[in-house]
């Protein structure tokens, strides 16, 4: 009975780190399924989500304002907000200046994006740890069995459920909205997609604007269930939601929603059952091993070569 | 026309190359080296505000030999490879005394080129065995060893009567080494270690570590590395409901954890230096500090500023400013600092260091607890 209630906690564990990894990961995984590039600086705008946040719950606070929903809210909108105009200023800067060079220029220009980005919150913010209210305090226990007692805190509740939401809002989004057709006709063809009068620049800054309002999302909630922010907080994210793209078939979005859990979990799995010193071992063997026997991730597209 | 103005530019060259030879001569370059951004830049502020208010009293006091301290800082942000060229930096910046570094995987590496460069170096914060192991002749430290502290930790441990302790590090030189010297302790004691684990520094997610110290039903847990990471253990265990009691060595002791951690902190138990600022006989040193607005309660603050301080007498006592000189003066000699009376034994370690056990409270603020 134990060992089932182990099982399931770390389960939840994972589920609730692979949710955010896949919130994340579906910023890489859309630009590099419209124009072919990866987006480096994701994880930046990421941390700079949850800086807003902070910043927008610390301001709130100072007014007075005391009412949760209210404090979410606000947080949540500036961040993304704020989120969305880096995403769309890093593209117009950063990006779409070397758009069509060779594939490496775009890269260095996005690692570059990534160094300067961290370094400015280091220089604005100070590069230490500030903490972060957690606003969703409490959790549900039960299953208790030999002193070991199962416990999913509303904060993990919060993160399924909002990750659940914003999945499912993306994909009617893609499926059923013209700018998501539009979308999904650039990432087919994007002279093609152009010469039928689609306005692929303005497609394309749409793509990096939705990806920075999840990435935000993401920022606001693992700010909460983590309890802290600072500067580096995105590169590791990022490095993790990266690989989960990949894993999940880099350029489809349910492939980055599964890369996300199957990471999360098999983390939360390999810490609970072997060592958390292996954790990152595994996660990227397995990433190796996936990618060998299906080079294109799990869910993703076998690349047509296009003459 | 073009020859004399040559000659012009070469005197003026040469005059200026005088003037800054002569007062280089009158002056004695200290480097200080540790951390001033990264995840554990409180440690460097404790670091550097010693190490400035014992330059500016010496100074005060008419210097050394009748020179003056300048103090000459770099930032090495706590990691290896920065702490290399910050030291290579140093031997080009021509210093030959250095206060540093703080994180014992900084100051391993960073002692190597001092040693081979002729430069001397005391650091008033690494406690790992390692850096004074190797036979250095300039290496020197104001601080115990992880050797020393990790049994202190042990013992009190030990006292509380636990059933079943884990220990967990951050895998780093400083945390995996003190985790491993509490644990050795432990078990020579006959107390069951559960666990003994490493993470990942910088790492966010404990989730799955608290659940595993709640399956092995841990009452002590005893954590080697630095407070962000703890922090975030504190924290995801309350509120996992995990019931155990923490311990830490004085890489957790500073006021940040609180506001990672909340109220998660109360209760954390530290080993650190002992309060040197508490000392009846650092009463003026430390007004000094309150004047300037400075907080000499860190662990770090007084050692520093007695490693400025032998840096200082050991010049005055080989009379000389060679660094073998002045290393040979602080092996031979006894010293009267803040932190005591410091004798130093071949390997350049303090003959005697005490660690106190505090237990740390919500606020930030701790209380000795034997």
């Amino acid at each position: 009975m134990q060992d089932l209630l182990y099982f399931s906690q770390q389960l939840i564990n994972g589920l609730t780190i692979g949710s955010t990894y896949a919130l994340i990961a579906i910023g890489y995984t859309m630009v590099y399924g419209i124009i072919g590039m990866i987006n480096f600086a994701h994880g930046e705008i990421y941390m700079i989500g949850a800086y807003t946040a902070l910043i927008a719950i610390t301001g709130l606070a100072t007014l007075g304002v005391a009412w949760l929903p209210v404090i979410l809210i606000v947080a949540l909108v500036c961040a993304m907000i704020v989120s969305s105009a880096m995403g769309w200023a890093v593209e117009r800067v950063a990006y779409r200046p070397v758009r069509g060079r060779h594939r490496l220029i775009p890269l260095i220009s996005a690692i570059g994006m990534s160094i300067f980005l961290q370094n400015y919150v280091h220089l604005a913010q100070g590069s230490r740890n500030i903490g972060f209210p957690s606003l969703i305090e409490g959790s549900f226990r039960f299953g208790s069995s030999e002193g070991f007692q199962m416990s999913l805190s509303y904060i993990q509740i919060t993160i399924f459920v909002t990750t659940l939401i914003c999945m499912t809002g993306l994909a009617l989004f893609i499926s059923r909205s013209r700018t998501g057709r539009a979308c999904r006709a650039v990432s087919q063809d994007l002279g093609m997609a152009n010469l039928l009068g689609i306005d692929t620049n303005r497609i394309i800054s749409a793509t990096f604007v939705i990806g920075a309002a999840l990435a935000a999302v993401a920022g606001l909630l693992l700010g909460m269930y983590y309890g802290s922010v600072d500067p580096l907080f995105g590169f590791i994210a990022g490095l993790k939601a990266f690989t989960a793209a990949v894993l999940g078939g880099i350029g489809s979005i349910p492939g980055a929603m599964l890369g996300g859990l199957i990471l999360g979990v098999g983390e939360s799995m390999t810490s609970g059952y072997l060592s958390g010193e292996y954790k990152d071992v595994i996660s990227f063997s397995l990433l190796i091993l996936i990618l060998l026997f299906k080079p294109t991730g799990l869910l993703g597209k076998p690349e047509v070569e296009k003459i | 026309m073009k020859t004399p103005v040559k000659k012009l530019v070469t005197a003026i060259g040469a005059s200026i190359a005088v003037m800054g030879a002569g007062h280089a001569a009158a002056e004695i370059q200290i480097g200080i080296a540790g951390p001033m951004t990264g995840p554990v830049a409180q440690y460097g502020d404790m670091q550097f505000a010693g190490a400035r208010m014992a330059i500016e009293q010496i100074n005060a006091n008419g210097g050394v030999m009748g020179e003056e301290l300048v103090a000459v800082e770099y930032d090495d942000v706590c990691d290896p490879k920065q702490a290399v060229t910050v030291a290579n930096n140093m031997v080009n910046d021509g210093v030959r005394f250095v206060i540093g570094h703080l994180c014992s995987s900084s100051t391993q590496p960073a002692s190597d080129i001092y040693e081979d460069e002729g430069i001397l170096m005391i650091t008033p914060a690494s406690t790992s065995p390692e850096i004074t192991e190797r036979g250095y002749e300039l290496v020197f430290r104001t601080i115990g060893l992880d050797s020393m502290q990790g049994p202190v930790a042990a013992n009190h441990l030990a006292s509380l009567n636990p059933e079943r302790v884990a220990v967990i590090h951050d895998k780093q030189q400083y945390g995996e080494g003190i985790a491993t010297a509490v644990r050795d302790t432990l078990t020579d004691k006959g107390i069951e270690v559960a666990m003994f684990e490493g993470i990942t520094a910088g790492d966010k997610d404990f989730s799955s570590l608290v659940t595993k110290l709640k399956q092995a039903d841990v009452d002590y847990v005893y954590y080697g590395g630095y407070h962000p990471e703890l922090g975030l253990i504190l924290r995801q265990a309350g509120q996992a409901g995990l019931d155990a009691t923490f311990m830490g060595p004085e890489g957790v002791g500073n006021k940040d954890i609180n506001t990672i951690a909340g109220d998660a902190a109360e209760g954390l138990l530290v080993t650190l230096p002992p309060s040197f600022d508490k000392k009846e006989e650092n009463q003026e040193l430390v007004k000094a500090f309150t004047d300037k607005g400075e907080d000499p309660s860190g662990p770090f603050v007084l050692t520093s500023y007695t490693a400025v301080q032998l840096v200082a007498e050991g010049i005055e006592a080989a009379d000389s400013k060679d660094p073998f000189e002045v290393a040979d003066a602080l092996r031979a000699g006894t010293f009267q600092t803040p932190i005591g009376t410091v004798e130093y034994d071949k390997a350049g370690d303090m003959e005697s260091f005490e660690f106190v056990v505090y237990e740390w409270h919500s606020d930030g603020s701790k209380t000795p607890v034997n």
